[in-house]
Formats: structure tokens, C-alpha cells, sequence
């Protein structure tokens, strides 16, 4: 988008500053009796108009050297250059169309084109466009800003969604309440059971209100929040729900994003296991492969409501989707987030660098530092 | 007072026992079934017809809801749920009673003597609250099978005297419903009501023909042809066009 041909107001002005120049350039010509004022400004305003597209062909140059990359030298031969060429190609212009209005035959039109009119007008062109490129510059500048400040509000927004989804995911109301709703009938035929699951409930609660807190912990305790929460789903599915967890020593020290696996085992559940009339087997892997954390966890699903289910606006799409920004906003495009369906089985597959720590904690560190 | 049938239906076993429960110090109410899940729940009102359902609305294969618009059943339920009460808004504008999870037994004694007191009667309640729903799919029982159709493979439906055909994927099916009524459940982005008998699905239209200078006929990919109305033609150009 040319920053001022596209812009209505701005055209204005660059229209009304061109009018100007050619009426200072045919009072010159005037003034220095080389041409009536009537065939000075035919001489002048057009000339005018057409060194306007010239000029507003700077913004290109102006762009093709970036701000950053910038030395002195460069800028003096390539400004300079294009101003000195631009001037020329102008120059020749003004005397094809002086010429043309001679042959017009009419005794007004017309000027003398002298040398000295020809360096007059070379002048004026080179500073023309040096003012061009200039103006330009600043324009630029300008549409930089606005862009760095839209990325930065846009990644805001995202951070702000992905701590939202983070505490809703602490407090769901659905868990809660059918956990709460077992709890009272176990109550009067498994006394014992009832209260183990509101020990586990209120662990797992306990466990996600103190991980919020912080940055990174290790994928034990993240493991430990997923297996209170499975304690607690189990003794409403019974043996619909069996998990299978295969997770390397090693890799049980790695650190984590909080909270960022137990909405993946609920996924699981509630796509998954929940529509299955017998059932199903939700398995885990994670190893440490090359420096990285690599973790799977699948499961079993009813296709049919998986396609429902990504239809509706609230469905796998969108939660997964949301873990996917949350990993970008703190380790860039070093984590990867991915998932598929083969056959009737539903994987996603997360990779995270180890011992690096997220960009946020990099800076600071930095900050202090320096 | 005369003996009371009820059917409890619900996904969780914990559940079904607390209301069980709950139920046990009635001796003059009789628990004539349980099942888990919505197609078994379709099966057993229809076979069974009890007096009085506890029905829970968020459960796979058939939500309560849709349970009950496939059975047409509009008296004696009360809809237990887990569900927040934001999503119960709906609910409360149409005086329809629930039950939150978890609930005492003072509170299913009230919803139990509420629902006594209008058994049999047809209430105009619940048929509102569905009319007033939006839907995921369509459900329809044909020749004792269950249907459940998702929204985007739909192509068309077509008014037929006192039924509506769903046309999908080469198939259909008839359902009985008003156009109208349909017409209110479905996201007006994407199904448009283009003639008095007619309602498509916007994405399944590939272009609009015009046949002469009143009348326009909206071709689909799967070839059909459908007459649009003047009416019709002022609501689907704004989104074709």
C-alpha cells in the first residue's frame, strides 16, 4: 500500500505542493523573461504532474533499504543515484515537451530553454526527490510502528485467553458438580469411597491452585494433577475408563507449562471415552529424545461425534488450538503442537525444548545482567 | 393416590443410585426403568410410557433434549443436570423445572410434588423450550431407527403436506415437523428459508439460475433444483451475492 496514494487526504496535499512548485518554477521563467506566464505554466504544471509519478516512485527505494541495515555509504549511492537519474529522465521530459509545445505553432507557448533553465530544473528535481525519499522515510516509519504496536496488542489478547482457559480449567463447573453429586450418594452404601474421592477432590484442587502460581514445574507433578483428576473420573465411569501411562524416568524431571496436559486428559474423556459405549483405553508416552520432551497421549473415539463435534464452535478445535498459542507465546516455534486422527484413534503429539528456558524468563535474566 | 411409573435416565451409575434413593421412601411410586444412555431412553418411553422421567440432559448418543423431541413426550419430566445455571437461561425463560447436581432430598421432594400435582397434563413448557433451542443435527426416528443427521450434510428440506423431508447425501427421510418450526432451530447463517417449502443449506447452493424475470432457481452441487420465492430470493442474495 503506497502510504500516499492510497491515502485520499494525503494525494491532496502532494497535489497541492506539485501545483505550487510549477507555479514557483513558470514565475522563474517569467521572471527571468524566458517565457510568457501563459507559456510558462503550460510548460510547468505538466512537466509538474508527471515528476509527481516520479516521485512517488521514491517510496520504493526508500523501502528497499531497511532501517536496520542501513550504513551511510550505501544510502549515498543509492539515494543519490536514484535522485540524479530521476533529475536526468525529468530533464529530458521538460525539453521533449518544450519542444512539442513549439511545434504548436502558437506564438505564446513555448520557452527558452537555455543552460540555465536546464540546471535550474535539474536542481530542483534532484531536491525534489531527496525531499521525496525523505518524506517517505518518515512514512514508513510510521506504518512500522503502528504494525509493531497491532502484533503486540494481538499477542496480549492471546496470553489474556490462554490464562483465562487456564483458570476456567481449574474451576470447572461440570467436574465439579457431577463429582460433587457422587460424593453424596456414595455417602450412604461406601462411606469409605466417599470420602476418598473428596480427599482426591480436594487434592487435585489443592495441586492446580498452587501450579497456577507458577512458571514451570516439573511433568511429576503435572502427571500427579492428571492422576487425581483420573482417580475422581474413574469412580464415575468405572471400567469405562482405563489409562495406560509410559513415561521415562528421565523424562519425569523434565519442566513443564502447568496445567497444560490435564485439559488433554479431559479432552480424552469428554471426546473420547464418554461417547463410547464400552469404553476405552486413554495411554500416554513421553520420552526424551535429541534435548526434547516428547509426549503422546491418544484415545479412542466415536468418529461420528467427532465430526459434530468439530462442527460446533466449542469442541477439540478449539482447546487444542489455544494450548498450540500458549506454547508459541512462551517458546516461540521451538515447541511443536500436533494432532491427528488415524482410524478411530485420536493423538496429539507435543515436542518441548529442554533446559531452555521460556523467552520471558531469557530477557529478564538478561535485563538484570546487562 | 394412584401409583406413579418413573423412568431414570442417566450416564452415571453414582447417579441413577442417588435418585434411587431418593425415591425409596415413596411407597407409592414404582421405578419401572433405568437406562444410561439417550437411544435406550427413546426405546423405554415409548414402550413404557411412565408417569414421570428423571432425565438428564447432557448424555452420549441422544442429549435429554433430544430425547424428547423424538418422542414428542411433553409432560411429567424433570431434567436433572450438572450444568452451571448460565446454560440453563433458556430453561428458566420457559418455566421448565431442573434439578441441580448435587441436590438434597428436600429439593427432589419439591420438583416431586410439583410434578405431581400436573401429571398427565400436556404442558406447553417443553415443546417451547425446544422450539426456542437451536440444534446441533437433526434427529428423526424412521421405521424404528434413529437418524441422527450433523447440520452440514444436510442439502435441503422440503415441506410435504404435514411432514418435512430431510434430504442428505442422497438419502431422506421424513419427520414431522413444520417447515416453520425447523426453520427456528437452525442457525439462520446457515440454512436460508428460500421458498415457502423449502429451506437450504447455504454452503450446499453452487449458483442461482434464472429461469425467467420474476423467477430464480437455486442450483445445488448435488444437481437439484429448487424454486426460490421473491421472498426467499431477498434473503439468500444477500449472503450469495
Amino acid at each position: 500500500m503506497h502510504p500516499i496514494l492510497s491515502h485520499l487526504r494525503r494525494l491532496f496535499l502532494f497535489q497541492a505542493g506539485l501545483l505550487l512548485v510549477g507555479i514557483l518554477l513558470a514565475w522563474f521563467l517569467v521572471d527571468m523573461h524566458f517565457a510568457s506566464w501563459a507559456g510558462a505554466l503550460l510548460f510547468a504544471l505538466p512537466v509538474l504532474q508527471l515528476y509527481g509519478f516520479i516521485l512517488t516512485s521514491a517510496y520504493y527505494v526508500s523501502r528497499s533499504q531497511p532501517f536496520s541495515v542501513r550504513t551511510a555509504s550505501k544510502i549515498l549511492s543509492v539515494f543519490g543515484g536514484a535522485a540524479l537519474f530521476s533529475s536526468l529522465a525529468w530533464l529530458g521530459f521538460c525539453f521533449l515537451w518544450n519542444s512539442l509545445s513549439h511545434n504548436l505553432g502558437l506564438a505564446w507557448a513555448g520557452v527558452q530553454f537555455t543552460n540555465q533553465v536546464a540546471i535550474f530544473i535539474f536542481c530542483i528535481g534532484c531536491v525534489l526527490y531527496v525531499m521525496s525519499l525523505l518524506a517517505h522515510d518518515v512514512l514508513i516509519a510510521f506504518e512500522n510502528i503502528r504494525e509493531a504496536e497491532r502484533q503486540q496488542a494481538a499477542t496480549q489478547v492471546l496470553a489474556r485467553d490462554a490464562e483465562l482457559q487456564l483458570l476456567r480449567s481449574q474451576i470447572n463447573p461440570h467436574f465439579l458438580f457431577n463429582s460433587l453429586n457422587s460424593i453424596s450418594a456414595l455417602t450412604t452404601f461406601n462411606a469409605e469411597a466417599a470420602r476418598a474421592m473428596t480427599i482426591e477432590l480436594g487434592d487435585f484442587f489443592r495441586k492446580t491452585l498452587a501450579v497456577s502460581e507458577r512458571k514451570m514445574i516439573p511433568l511429576a507433578e503435572e502427571i500427579s494433577l492428571c492422576e487425581h483428576f483420573l482417580a475422581i473420573e474413574k469412580i464415575r465411569f468405572g471400567e469405562k475408563l482405563v489409562t495406560q501411562f509410559d513415561i521415562q524416568a528421565l523424562a519425569l524431571d523434565a519442566q513443564v507449562l502447568p496445567m497444560f496436559l490435564q485439559p488433554l486428559v479431559e479432552n480424552a474423556i469428554k471426546h473420547g471415552i464418554y461417547h463410547l459405549s464400552e469404553g476405552g483405553t486413554i495411554r500416554l508416552n513421553g520420552i526424551i529424545q535429541g534435548a526434547r520432551l516428547h509426549l503422546e497421549i491418544s484415545n479412542p473415539i466415536d468418529v461420528g461425534v467427532l465430526v459434530s463435534a468439530i462442527n460446533k464452535t466449542q469442541g477439540t478445535g478449539t482447546g487444542l488450538k489455544n494450548l498450540k498459542a500458549r506454547f508459541e507465546n512462551i517458546y516461540g516455534s521451538q515447541a511443536k503442537v500436533s494432532w491427528q486422527l488415524l482410524g478411530n484413534i485420536f493423538s496429539v503429539n507435543i515436542q518441548i525444548p529442554l533446559g531452555i528456558l521460556p523467552q520471558a524468563e531469557a530477557t529478564a535474566i538478561l535485563k538484570r545482567v546487562s | 393416590m394412584n401409583p406413579l411409573s418413573v423412568l431414570i435416565v442417566d450416564d452415571e451409575a453414582l447417579a441413577r443410585r442417588l435418585s434411587r434413593e431418593y425415591l425409596s421412601k415413596y411407597n407409592d411410586i414404582q421405578i419401572v426403568g433405568e437406562c444410561d444412555n439417550g437411544l435406550d431412553a427413546v426405546e423405554m418411553i415409548n414402550r413404557l410410557n411412565p408417569d414421570l422421567i428423571l432425565l438428564d440432559i447432557f448424555m452420549p448418543k441422544l442429549t435429554g433434549l433430544e430425547v424428547l423431541a423424538l418422542t414428542g413426550r411433553a409432560h411429567g419430566v424433570i431434567f436433572t443436570t450438572a450444568y452451571d445455571q448460565y446454560a440453563l437461561k433458556a430453561f428458566d425463560l420457559h418455566a421448565v423445572d431442573y434439578l441441580l447436581k448435587p441436590f438434597s432430598q428436600q429439593r427432589f421432594d419439591e420438583a416431586i410434588a410439583r410434578a405431581r400435582t400436573l401429571l398427565n397434563e400436556s404442558r406447553p413448557e417443553i415443546p417451547a423450550l425446544l422450539a426456542d433451542t437451536k440444534v446441533e443435527r437433526i434427529v428423526v426416528r424412521d421405521r424404528g431407527q434413529v437418524h441422527m443427521i450433523p447440520l452440514a450434510e444436510i442439502d435441503y428440506i422440503e415441506a410435504q403436506d404435514d411432514y418435512i423431508s430431510i434430504q442428505w447425501q442422497g438419502r431422506s427421510v421424513l419427520k414431522t415437523q413444520s417447515l416453520s418450526a425447523l426453520e427456528a432451530q437452525l442457525d439462520e447463517q446457515m440454512f436460508i428459508r428460500i421458498h415457502r417449502s423449502y429451506i437450504v443449506r447455504l454452503n450446499a447452493v453452487k449458483a442461482l439460475e434464472r429461469v425467467s424475470k420474476d423467477a430464480q432457481l437455486a442450483v445445488l452441487s448435488n444437481g437439484a433444483k429448487l424454486p426460490i420465492s421473491r421472498a426467499g430470493y431477498e434473503r439468500i442474495k444477500a449472503f450469495i451475492l
